[in-house]
């Protein structure tokens, strides 16, 4: 089931709709953000992803780590060395 | 027969006492405001113009005779023809803004004529509801000239009447503040708020820049709308000044809840004018430096002569000062098919003017424009690469405001989601939440754009939403002035290559 999520890409202008799958795992959700704002903000694919104020495993599913309709997450690339 | 001396205070204070009726019944509560007080506490309102009706007549027809004047020796369409195509594109947002929110303000100040708690208060609401028509009619009618020339001027009747993400932010806040407000609220949180804190000293501000593009009719149009606004946004202060005697909590609670919400649309539409939208050697401030010098110092002393302090969250609206436009324009132009008019990137020596202007937030925003240039760099400049450098998901809107998810800086979005009711809501900012949550009742059943779109109500997919739900086409809407053509940016992709 497609599950509407509020995405904030830190470093981009506005939060954007994301339709995540609950199977989906974090990192699949993460970039489909980066690929969305990519407009305005350079992809990188070192990230930590927040919800709740806590990191979450990117290896989680949408589902396990207990992203529900209408919640807020932040994707947060990591400074390149 | 009378002198006007002796003629006009009676005319003017014509009150009584009811005998077949109670007052209440005559000025209910619910659409004469809150405190409801009896007339006695309200027989000393009093303002300054104490204009009879042949006096305000006569003026306007000079004012009128003036603004035509203009129109004939620079207002034809040859005169818009010669001005720079950002400034346009100002004029075509505030040819949508404008012109039908002044009409809801004929509404608010005929409920004002009617329920206002004074004779003198009742006529002066008259005068304003006179006012706001001709502010509605003035525009109308210089802007319907360029329709011919450019259907995006249409949008200067057709916004309000459409389901555009703006338009829909804007008719919720015209709506609440005009339309569907009682006469108390009405007229603290218009002429003392909008009018004495925003639109009077904008309206002095965009005659300037107006000046400066070389816009002389728009200049004219302004410069005379103001003149009424001045008279009219009187009516405000003694409006204020009676409940504060009574009831002081309740008029700071106005002044935060009014102060916030009118802030949100007018960084937007002077913003976006100011720093973007008008050409760099023609800019005689910074939005910010024009907040600095002609809104905040006066309303600050305003709020100290009623007693009132500054709204609580006001160390956040200083810091939005330096950010939250920006946010909103480069969210805008990668969106800008969502709109009605058309954008500009800024130059080069547009972005080292900004930051000399704005350099709290300024590094983080140029490295969006530096994506954005490089996507036009990418899929290469041209009208038929415009969706190419477009954003594709759907953009979110707040709650409150219904404007999008777009406050606090690129490093930390301060959106935040409240749980009530069983529900779920998305605010841009910490005061949007805190409007909401005063008045949850009178906001909570109505639906953003997203929301809209989750329950069907409003297609899902951007090319239908954009053409069958915000009633764009393909002709009307938003486009890159250049479609990436810009000098500088052809001659770095040059030089990079």
């Amino acid at each position: 089931m497609a599950i509407p999520l509020y995405g904030f890409l830190q470093g981009d202008t506005i939060g954007l709709l994301v339709l995540a799958d609950e199977g989906d795992t974090v990192l699949a959700l993460a970039r489909k953000l980066q690929e969305a704002a990519s407009i305005r903000v350079a992809r990188n694919d070192q990230m930590d992803v927040v919800h709740g104020g806590k990191l979450i495993d990117p290896a989680l599913t949408v589902a396990q780590a207990g992203l529900q309709a209408l919640d807020r997450f932040d994707v947060i690339p990591r400074p390149k060395l | 027969m009378l002198s006007r001396e002796d003629w006009l205070p009676l005319a003017r204070k014509l009150d009584w006492d009811y005998s077949y009726v109670r007052e209440e019944e005559v000025f209910p509560e619910v659409i004469s405001g809150r405190p409801w007080l009896p007339h006695s506490e309200w027989k000393d309102w009093e303002e300054s113009f104490k204009t009879s009706y042949r006096e305000y007549v006569d003026n306007q027809y000079e004012k009128d005779m003036a603004v035509y004047a203009v129109r004939d020796a620079v207002g034809r369409l040859e005169n818009f023809q010669t001005l720079a195509a950002p400034w346009i594109n100002s004029l075509k947002v505030h040819a949508a803004a404008l012109p039908l929110a002044e009409f809801t303000g004929v509404i608010g100040n005929l409920r004002g004529a009617r329920f206002g708690r004074d004779s003198a208060w009742r006529t002066m609401a008259t005068f304003g509801a006179l006012d706001e028509y001709r502010h509605t009619q003035i525009p109308l009618l210089l802007f319907h000239q360029l329709v011919r020339w450019d259907s995006q001027f249409d949008w200067a009747h057709k916004f309000y009447h459409t389901n555009n993400w703006f338009a829909v932010a804007a008719r919720h806040f015209f709506d609440e503040l005009t339309l569907g407000q009682n006469a108390i609220e009405f007229h603290i949180a218009t002429n003392f708020i909008l009018e004495t804190g925003f639109t009077n000293l904008q309206f002095v501000g965009l005659a300037s820049l107006a000046r400066e593009s070389s816009d002389h009719m728009f200049e004219r149009m302004v410069t005379s709308i103001q003149t009424d606004e001045a008279r009219h946004a009187q009516i405000g202060h003694p409006v204020l000044a009676v409940v504060m005697k009574h009831d002081p909590k309740y008029v700071q609670y106005l002044v935060d809840k009014w102060f916030w919400r009118n802030w949100r649309l007018f960084s937007i539409l002077t913003g976006l004018s100011t720093d973007y939208l008008t050409a760099l050697d023609q800019r005689p401030y910074s939005f910010k430096e024009f907040m600095e010098e002609w809104i905040i110092d006066q309303f600050l002393r305003t709020l100290e002569e009623f007693g009132l302090k500054k709204p609580w969250y006001w160390d956040i609206f200083l810091d939005e000062l330096d950010i939250y436009h920006h946010m909103i324009y480069a969210s805008a132009y990668t969106y800008r098919a969502t709109l009605w008019f058309d954008f500009v990137i800024p130059s080069p020596a547009e972005r080292k003017w900004l930051r000399q202007k704005y350099p709290k937030y300024w590094d983080d925003m140029d490295a969006v424009w530096e994506q954005v240039i490089e996507r036009w760099r990418t899929t290469g400049t041209g009208a038929a690469n415009e969706l190419a450098v477009h954003g594709t998901a759907m953009p979110t809107f707040c709650d409150l405001c219904q404007l999008p998810l777009s406050a606090g800086t690129p490093r930390q979005n301060t959106a935040n989601v409240l749980v009530q009711d069983g529900r779920k809501y998305i605010f841009c900012s910490e005061p949007c939440r805190w409007i909401f949550l005063q008045e949850p009742e009178r906001y909570a059943n109505h639906k953003d754009i997203v929301k809209r779109v989750l329950s069907g109500e409003a297609p899902a997919q951007l090319p239908n939403l954009l053409t069958e739900y915000f009633r764009l086409t393909p002709d009307t809407w938003g486009t890159d002035v250049h479609h990436g053509n810009y000098d500088w940016l052809i001659a770095r992709k040059a030089s990079v290559a």
